[in-house]
């Protein structure tokens, strides 16, 4: 009799949001509006990502990745923000930690600062309206 | 008011609302008013100011907008709450922001005000010197304004 470990099982994958080594990559995702940070959140959390914190501006993004590190993995850091916006906040991420890996969430037509804030070290940038393949695909690209 | 204004708010409106909302999308005709109009009861308010300044407002009632809220979140929302005005509100930035994408391309340089939402029933907006163009916006949801009053400087 054939028993079920016998057949593949086409659900064993694994999900993007775990390392090789079997453990969950770890975000902070700052962002002021709740419905976006929910968003990627949802999209996150659903492969397998580990949400260690939000911030809901610039300076409370850089306090809590201050807070984390080093166990944070990865950041994605919305552009327009109150009190700090996302390009001072990553540009004292990366002053803190020359490492860091931030991914830029912008909306349209803020190419200027997608500009800037590549050169300052974002490692990658997503424009909304944001769906779950852009999301992760970014995501991954810049993480792996 | 020139046209050239409206078009782009109108064109990004419909790429989002089928791209967020899953939406079926029909344009009704267009109006102009000069003197004090109805709110629907949900309205979304960006300023505009620069090259030409003025507000567009993107305004419905509550139960389309609670219907929107719902589709975007991909869940039913039964009251609106403070994440149903952040969805409202995401939507009128990520509208805003295709068109002014638009204008900017067109040569018309202004800032933006983020977002505020107004709630609330027997509402009016006024605007003095200056007409406001609306755009009625038929979806599977209920209905939706775009409400634009822009002048040059």
């Amino acid at each position: 009799m054939k028993n079920k470990q016998d057949f593949p099982n086409i659900n064993e994958r694994t999900p993007d949001g775990q390392k090789p080594d079997g453990t969950s990559y770890r975000v902070l995702i700052v962002d002021d509006s709740m419905f976006v940070t929910k968003q990627i959140s949802q999209i996150l959390t659903s492969e397998g990502f580990d949400i260690v914190g939000t911030a809901s501006d610039g300076q409370e993004g850089y306090e809590k990745y201050k807070e984390q590190y080093p166990n944070v993995d990865f950041v994605t850091m919305d552009i327009t923000m109150p009190r700090m916006d996302g390009v001072t906040a990553l540009e004292k991420i990366i002053e803190f930690d020359k490492d860091a890996k931030v991914i830029m969430i912008s909306a349209l037509g803020k190419q200027d600062l997608v500009k800037k804030s590549l050169l300052i070290g974002a490692k990658n940038y997503i424009v909304k309206p944001l769906d779950r393949a852009k999301v992760l695909e970014r995501i991954l690209m810049s993480i792996r | 008011m020139r046209v050239e204004y409206i078009n782009p708010f109108v064109e990004a409106a419909f790429n989002i609302i089928k791209e967020v909302v899953d939406s079926d999308i029909n344009r009704g005709e267009l109006y102009l008013k000069s003197t004090s109009q109805p709110v629907l009861g949900v309205a979304a308010i960006v300023g505009l100011a620069g090259d030409v300044e003025g507000r567009v407002l993107f305004d419905m009632n509550e139960a389309t907008a609670l219907k929107i809220a719902s589709e975007m979140n991909g869940e039913e929302m039964a009251e609106f709450d403070d994440m149903a005005k952040a969805t409202i509100t995401e939507l009128a930035n990520m509208i805003t922001a295709q068109a002014i994408t638009k204008l900017h391309e067109l040569g018309f340089t202004f800032d933006l005000t983020p977002p505020a939402i107004f709630t609330g029933t027997n509402m009016e907006v006024s605007d003095t010197g200056v007409e406001a163009l609306i755009v009625p916006i038929e979806m599977s949801q209920g209905k939706m304004e775009i409400n634009v009053a822009v002048r040059e400087r």
